[in-house]
């Protein structure tokens, strides 16, 4: 399908075609699919009325034929299935050439719309889209804080403002979960192991594209009436057959927790194989240590989530009764099934954002990070506690009255390890130089915001305060103190100082710096209202709040339009970056891990030589004078000329 | 790991230069912080947390006072340490020269480690407690049983002992000072059954009858009973009032909904 590019075909390749660069290409991609979809969803309709005893169509099996036919053909047409024809079944290894052509060699910025293997250009991939769902989910919020500024729902009906809920809680939670493996697990974690590729590159182009399919897949519920069960899609409200807005949610969950799967598994074996000569797991650093445990987690967490939403589809399909109590089933599988993916989740996305705070923690302060050890023993320990708490969330329903106390008891524990995160954070600020830049603002906003979410956790652990805040508003705002407070600002701390590296060019600082302000003190003024309400007892999920929670979800609202200046801010930073930004030098902050080492912009195998490592990346300070080769920029990390070339 | 630096315990009396007594200022400014928050929230909970209507809300927004008074200094520390961390040592520009390379002492990790989990075994203890004390509260023949049974979008209310339904009413009532046990079950999806004054809270799960622990209301008054889970489409409007009323005035109430006294 896609012209072959040997080297004996350089004529071909040098003229250039309009047809070579659209297909394959995601311009392919999306003619093929809609296409696809629209065949296989006319044929689905006419198939089911016809053996339908009224006479009228499964709108569930519709709807589910076109997004299976979507996303097959997608695949088809963006050309993910031309090596297996060309490579797989030919029974030989794709050329260096040819793997080049794939990673998008001289293909300038159209390689960004293709099926590309580079690492780098599917890092930037993944940043593009979660700004894209970031800013979508992030006006979800603000409808929410609008319909709720007032009692009685005025702004939007009952049936549009749990859509609203619904589709901010799974933007955010998706985009949430990927914002920093994605863009920075697939950009900067493998030039700081000192690879020149993640272990499976083609995988990694397929979890990245499985993302983008499942964009539309998600925002097509709002054509086919929503879904009323907020982001949990608890069952049997899930199974009530409403509208197929439904089995949108369903099918987005399931192409996104295989993309998330894919991607797990190419960042452990890059990071279990594709180190450096030198690079031993005491010297990784520890932002790769956090990425690879929340994705560690996540391949634990998510297949139970597939299985959930295949469940309730066929629930809702072919009438099974997985979750109905009437015909044997039982709503408390859902939710065990659920939480046992949720969970783990919050920590696959909190687990990134404290490793970023660790990780810049030292640069900032040109010292070494304080207990390097503990801090891996902190994310190891998070990460064996967070999958066996998922009970918490079952305190109140029913069904686990023997496990309560063991469940308290795992949540709890939590705490020490979490405990040791800020122990190993506040030493390393101590009697550091700090050098307060906007990527170490946010490391403090996200020490700020992590002991209130921390500490507010504690309520929700304890058998007789949750019983109180349960199901309530005191939950939001906890686990928006967590996933937002910590993650998001996690999150930026990560983009403002990798962005350079990746972009090229410096985002200015003063804006950045009244993004910070505007988002933390709108973010603690909203959610600390909330904590408020919550604990006045207000419900979660009210379209309608009821008028004694009215004057603090008023004062919330106010707040949040500093959050929505925030947003605004940020927006119009980046854009006047790209536009007229300054250029960006190869060792911004004077770091020592190694994607300083390699210029900017890198370059597409990343190291002309791999690097020899020698030391751990936060040598500040250090009393013992480290040997520097005078071929080294950076002390503790030296370049080995005679090492042999690894794929060239 | 074992060769890096993070070997070197550099140790911060040995190479600290003649400085300000950072540790001893700090650590008196987060004591005397911590006791005055403190003693803030004492005077001003009262306020804040909800009046309690019977003896096991008390008990909760009591665990919400102490957990609260426990959290005032683990939070303080972090803030405090933050604070003056910013403060004491922030350099206004590019940073020239290297910061002081301090690595934990065994002590302070074996501290920090036993203190945390000290803090984790009290919680524990104290869920554990609270747990014993409600499931110990059994039922008497006194006890008022109310079946509850949640369905979109609106509540029913069942007392067996009387004979009387409630469905779908603004407003039902509960006797004061006598124990209550709500036996709750759902006819569609699931929904959560709160009475917040009362501090009861479970699921009302179809298929199945989960009862509340025995609660006994304390105050009259009228309180909100709600959904607390997401039901569809009218999940915001399924609450209604519960008046905690006499043992005289819920006799007459209870007769006027077609019960026998």
């Amino acid at each position: 399908m896609r012209s072959t590019t040997d080297s004996t075909t350089e004529a071909a390749v040098q003229r250039p075609n309009i047809f070579k660069s659209l297909f394959p290409s995601v311009v392919s991609g999306i003619v093929l699919g809609v296409v696809a979809a629209a065949i296989a969803g006319v044929l689905i309709n006419k198939i089911t009325t016809a053996y339908s005893p009224d006479g009228v169509p499964n709108d569930d099996a519709v709807a589910a034929a076109v997004y299976i036919a979507w996303v097959i053909f997608f695949f088809v047409g963006i050309g993910t299935f031309n090596g297996v024809f060309k490579w797989a079944f030919a029974r030989r290894e794709p050329t260096p050439a040819e793997e080049l052509q794939l990673a998008g060699k001289d293909q300038g910025l159209w390689r960004y719309f293709r099926f590309t293997t580079d690492h780098k250009v599917v890092g930037m991939q993944y940043l593009a889209t979660v700004f894209v769902t970031f800013f979508l989910g992030s006006m979800g919020a603000f409808m929410i804080r609008l319909e709720q500024s007032r009692p009685g729902a005025i702004f939007f009906n009952p049936a549009t403002y749990n859509t609203i809920v619904g589709m901010h809680g799974i933007l955010m939670i998706a985009s949430t979960i990927i914002m920093i493996s994605g863009p920075f697990g697939n950009f900067i974690l493998p030039i700081m192991i000192g690879a020149r590729d993640m272990a499976f590159p083609r995988l990694n182009a397929l979890s990245y594209w499985l993302l983008f399919t499942a964009i539309p897949i998600f925002l097509s519920t709002l054509f086919l009436g929503g879904f009323q069960t907020g982001w949990t899609g608890y069952a049997p409200l899930a199974v009530q057959g409403l509208t197929p807005g439904m089995d949108a949610y369903c099918f987005t969950i399931l192409v996104f927790a295989i993309s998330t799967t894919l991607a797990a598994v190419n960042i452990i074996t890059t990071t279990m194989v594709m180190r450096t000569k030198g690079m031993t797991w005491g010297r990784l650093p520890i932002f790769v240590w956090g990425v690879v445990f929340s994705v560690i987690l996540s391949l634990t967490a998510f297949p139970s989530f597939i299985i959930t939403q295949i469940m309730v589809m066929m629930d809702r399909i072919f009438n099974t009764s997985f979750f109905l109590a009437a015909s044997g089933g039982s709503n408390w599988m859902y939710q065990h099934l659920f939480w046992f993916m949720g969970h783990p989740e919050v920590y696959v996305i909190g687990l990134p954002a404290l490793a970023v705070a660790a990780e810049l923690s030292p640069v900032f302060t040109r010292k070494p990070l304080f207990g390097y050890r503990l801090m891996v023993a902190s994310i190891v320990g998070i990460s064996i506690l967070s999958v066996i708490v998922w009970g918490h969330h079952l305190y109140v329903s029913g069904s686990e009255n023997a496990l309560t106390i063991p469940f308290m008891l795992d949540t709890e524990l939590i705490s020490i390890p979490t405990g040791i995160f800020f122990l190993v954070l506040v030493g390393t600020l101590w009697r550091g130089k700090i050098w307060l830049t906007v990527p170490m603002l946010f490391v403090c906003g996200v020490l700020v915001n992590f002991v209130i979410g921390g500490i507010t956790g504690i309520y929700l652990a304890d058998l007789p305060t949750d019983e109180i805040l349960h199901g309530g508003m005191f939950v939001t705002a906890h686990f928006h103190f967590t996933l937002v407070g910590a993650g998001v600002f996690g999150f930026f701390a990560a983009l403002y100082y990798w962005f350079p590296k990746m972009v090229g060019k410096r985002l200015d600082p003063l804006l950045g710096k009244l993004h910070f302000w505007l988002f933390e003190i709108g973010f603690v003024g909203t959610f600390t209202a909330l904590f408020y309400a919550g604990l006045q007892g207000e419900p979660r999920w009210s379209a309608n709040i009821a008028p004694p929670f009215a004057t603090a979800n008023l004062i919330a609202s106010l707040f949040a339009i500093l959050i929505a200046a925030s947003v605004f801010t940020f927006v119009f930073n980046v854009i006047y970056t790209l536009v007229r930004g300054e250029v960006a030098v190869a060792n911004e902050w004077g770091a020592k891990t190694l994607e300083w080492t390699v210029p900017t912009p890198v370059p597409l195998e990343n190291f002309e030589e791999l690097p020899v490592v020698t030391s751990l990346p936060y040598n500040y300070g250090s009393p013992v004078p480290e040997p520097v080769t005078p071929a080294a920029e950076i002390p503790g990390i030296t370049q080995a000329p005679t090492l042999p070339q690894v794929e060239d | 790991m074992s060769e890096a630096n993070t070997e070197e315990n550099a140790g911060s009396a040995s190479t600290a230069p003649a400085e300000p007594r950072h540790l001893r200022r700090v650590v008196i400014i987060w004591a005397v912080l911590s006791v005055i928050v403190i003693a803030i929230w004492l005077a001003v909970a009262q306020f804040i947390l909800p009046p309690a209507a019977s003896s096991l809300n008390s008990a909760q927004n009591f665990t919400f006072l102490v957990l609260t008074v426990l959290s005032v200094p683990v939070a303080l520390f972090v803030f405090v340490f933050l604070g003056y961390s910013l403060f004491a040592f922030r350099v206004r520009d590019r940073p020239t020269e290297d910061g002081v390379p301090l690595q934990p002492r065994p002590a302070l990790q074996i501290g920090w480690l036993g203190i945390t989990s000290l803090l984790c075994l009290f919680l524990f203890i104290w869920g554990t407690f609270a747990i014993y004390q409600e499931t110990a509260a059994a039922s008497t023949p006194n006890t008022l049983v109310v079946n509850v049974t949640a369905q979109q979008w609106q509540w029913t209310f069942d007392y067996p002992q009387y004979g009387a339904t409630s469905q779908g009413a603004q407003v039902i009532e509960l006797p004061v000072n006598r124990p209550v046990v709500f036996n709750v079950t759902s006819k569609d999806v699931l929904h959560g059954f709160n009475i917040r004054a009362l501090g009861v809270r479970v699921d009302a799960n179809p298929g199945y009858v989960v009862s509340t622990a025995v609660v006994t209301p304390t105050q009259t008054g009228s309180y909100v009973v709600q959904c607390v889970e997401i039901c569809g489409l009218l999940h915001s409007y399924m609450w209604e009032a519960v008046n905690v009323v006499s043992a005289d005035a819920f006799n007459s109430w209870i007769t006027s909904q077609g019960g026998h006294v």
